[in-house]
């Protein structure tokens, strides 16, 4: 009974006038930020959270949140038509989703993978509302050592994923720890490593260190570039899959839908990681894989779905332990605590219009994609035509006024353009950026259960082995740490650098 | 020298750096942690794993792995003058205030990084100027810079 009160409450909460308006204003954004490459939902994020600040957490949640499932609708768009992807996860969108716009085909495509991203997010923010609850009431037991071990395994699961040599990944996990350090210890109020600055007595901002490790850099990558890009010209027609089509996407659609969750749910885990997985699994159930990158629509069904069905269980571990499973997430867990809302199993409780709120506005998101998506295709394609060369300032002018607008500090726009500078230099040492992100935002509260987890052990760290559920985390941390060294376990292939 | 032996170098005095000022800020012990230990962990970290890294770079290159160039066949000194109107932004808008510098800005990229027509860098800086600041300062009630004029 108390969980149709909490769906009906989270109705009418995502209902009001202002929540409405602000999830069309994410699901927009995120469908546009999609839309244009070189532009992802963590840059986006960045760049509207201080604009939310006049307005009440729930506003501000829904519309950020609309921004990160909205990115992976209009990510597809770009891969289909111009064979760049949108964002990260749409880079395999494009093997078939663009082969079959060259047949003549991208309307089906783009029909297919608005169907199925709807799909699989419907199905997805059902599984986040009947697993949310109980896995909060169960994270009320836990204590500091199992928040250090939870948090420790995020961050070795996100390093395993990533693309390129694990010692890289796990220096940028520790470099984000670092900067998750500096200002004010908590403890004892000693400051840390800020060198008389003020703005860095309550530490290094999330929202200048993301702005310019995803924003910043990623315009100094594209201007160096060429900078030119063709959009697929013919007129774009049958948006509606024909009967055969939905004969071949349908379990392709079931199957991304169920892997893009349950991977979304695992920290480290994500939008990027499902749609490789699930392209390989459809290739594995395909009676012809050899057609796979030829122009399959099973091909863009899949992974389509499966990244859409990964923002939902992303949102899991974030809204019932308070820990993020990937940059997105981080981004919204810095947001929550800016708004004065502490994210953890507690958050159900304290802040259910919150919770709830945020969910029932995730199926209005949905709704409002897919009708975004279909009938307002031709809108995204001219905007896709804006050349970058015009685009690039007014991005630049967003992270300015972005940086600008968090506290009024010149001093925090610095500070982002200079991690535009580390940005752009990690990404030319291919180092990647998510997991400093991560690392950033679980810093201080690593760090706090950390220390509280030792005082508590007297001093023993063996003693995180002797607690029944952070054993079982630390171990899985462990093994995923010697796994790659273990011949013939060697990494998976990259996975590119994701924002996810 | 690989570019993995470079950037692994840099990492591990870096971490080197962060191990030693984490010490003024007392370690502690394990039983009673203080404010310098876990930057010191995470400081000694960054070393080792650069370490790692140095080793496993320096055996890529007896394989044959050499530098790569970073710039090579790209417009490297479009970034420059992009940071360069980054700067000059930070630098200038307390005096110039918001609009006049936003109109600036936008227009010295539109012209600088790949030339547009005149009209074109008039219309797209004025009408981004004037949109930003209703936006941001008249909507969003944003406190931009307003300038000494």
């Amino acid at each position: 009974m108390d969980f149709f009160a909490n769906v009906i409450l989270g109705f009418q909460t995502a209902f009001q006038p202002i929540n409405f308006l602000f999830c069309f204003v994410g699901v927009l954004t995120g469908t546009l930020v999609g839309v244009l490459p070189g532009l992802g939902p963590v840059a986006a994020m960045s760049l509207l959270l201080p604009t939310t600040f006049h307005v009440s957490p729930v506003a501000a949640i829904i519309m950020l949140a609309g921004i990160y499932y909205g990115a992976m609708y209009g990510g597809s768009t770009t891969s289909i038509l111009v064979n760049i992807p949108g964002e990260a996860a749409s880079v395999v969108t494009c093997l078939d989703g663009y082969k079959m716009a060259r047949q003549g085909r991208a309307g089906p495509a783009l029909g297919i993978a608005a169907f199925a991203s709807f799909i699989a997010g419907t199905f997805s923010i059902v599984g986040l509302m009947l697993i949310a609850p109980p896995l909060a009431e169960m994270a009320l037991k836990f204590g500091p050592p199992e928040y250090f071990s939870l948090m420790a395994l995020g961050l070795t699961v996100l390093t395993f994923l990533a693309s390129g040599p694990m010692w890289k990944t796990l220096i940028m996990a520790c470099l984000g720890l670092f900067l998750g350090n500096i200002g004010m210890d908590s403890i004892n109020a000693t400051f840390r490593f800020t060198f008389g600055i003020l703005e860095l007595s309550d530490g290094v901002g999330l929202v200048p260190v993301a702005m310019g490790l995803f924003g910043i850099s990623e315009v100094f990558l594209n201007v160096e570039q060429s900078m030119g890009r063709t959009v697929f010209e013919a007129k774009i027609k049958n948006l509606l899959p024909s009967l055969k089509d939905w004969a071949e996407s349908f379990w392709p659609i079931i199957r991304g839908t169920v892997l893009g969750f349950f991977l979304g749910v695992l920290p480290g885990g994500g939008s990027l990681i499902s749609s490789f997985v699930s392209y390989a699994v459809e290739k594995k159930f395909s009676k012809t894989p050899e057609k796979f990158g030829t122009g399959m629509i099973a091909g863009v069904a899949g992974p389509e779905a499966a990244n859409n069905s990964a923002t939902g269980g992303a949102f899991i571990p974030l809204l019932t332990l308070g820990i993020p499973g990937n940059a997105v997430t981080a981004l919204l867990l810095g947001a929550l605590i800016i708004y004065g809302v502490q994210p953890g199993p507690k958050m159900v409780i304290e802040h259910a219009d919150l919770f709830w709120g945020v969910i029932a506005s995730m199926y209005l998101g949905n709704a409002m994609l897919l009708v975004l998506n279909l009938p307002l295709i031709g809108l995204w394609v001219k905007i896709l035509k804006v050349p970058y060369p015009i685009l690039f300032p007014l991005i630049l002018l967003f992270c300015l006024i972005g940086g600008y607008s968090l506290n009024n500090s010149l001093t925090e726009v610095g500070l982002m353009v200079i991690f535009g500078v580390i940005g752009y230099l990690l990404k030319k040492f291919q180092y990647e950026a998510a997991p400093l992100i991560l690392a950033l935002v679980l810093g201080p509260m690593m760090e706090h259960s950390f220390r509280a987890s030792l005082t508590m052990f007297d001093g023993n760290p063996a003693q995180f082995f002797f607690r029944p559920i952070s054993a079982v985390i630390m171990t899985i941390a462990i093994l995923l740490l010697i796994l790659p060294l273990i011949p013939g376990m060697k990494k998976r292939p990259a996975i590119g650098d994701g924002e996810d | 020298m690989n570019n993995d032996q470079a950037s692994s170098g840099a990492f591990f005095i870096i971490g080197l750096a962060i191990a030693f000022g984490a010490v003024r800020y007392k370690l502690g012990t394990f039983s009673a942690p203080d404010s310098g230990l876990m930057p010191f962990l995470v400081g000694t970290a960054i070393s080792l794993l650069a370490g790692i890294g140095f080793v496993h770079a320096t055996l890529g290159k007896r394989k044959g792995v050499g530098w790569t160039p970073l710039l090579e066949k790209l417009r490297w000194e479009r970034v420059l003058i992009v940071l360069a109107a980054l700067v000059a932004y930070i630098l200038l808008v307390k005096t110039l205030g918001f609009l006049i510098c936003t109109a600036l800005f936008i227009g010295f990229l539109l012209k600088a990084v790949v030339p547009q027509r005149w009209p074109t860098v008039f219309a797209v800086s004025l009408i981004t100027a004037l949109a930003s600041y209703g936006i941001f300062e008249l909507w969003l009630k944003a406190q931009l810079p307003r300038g000494i004029f």
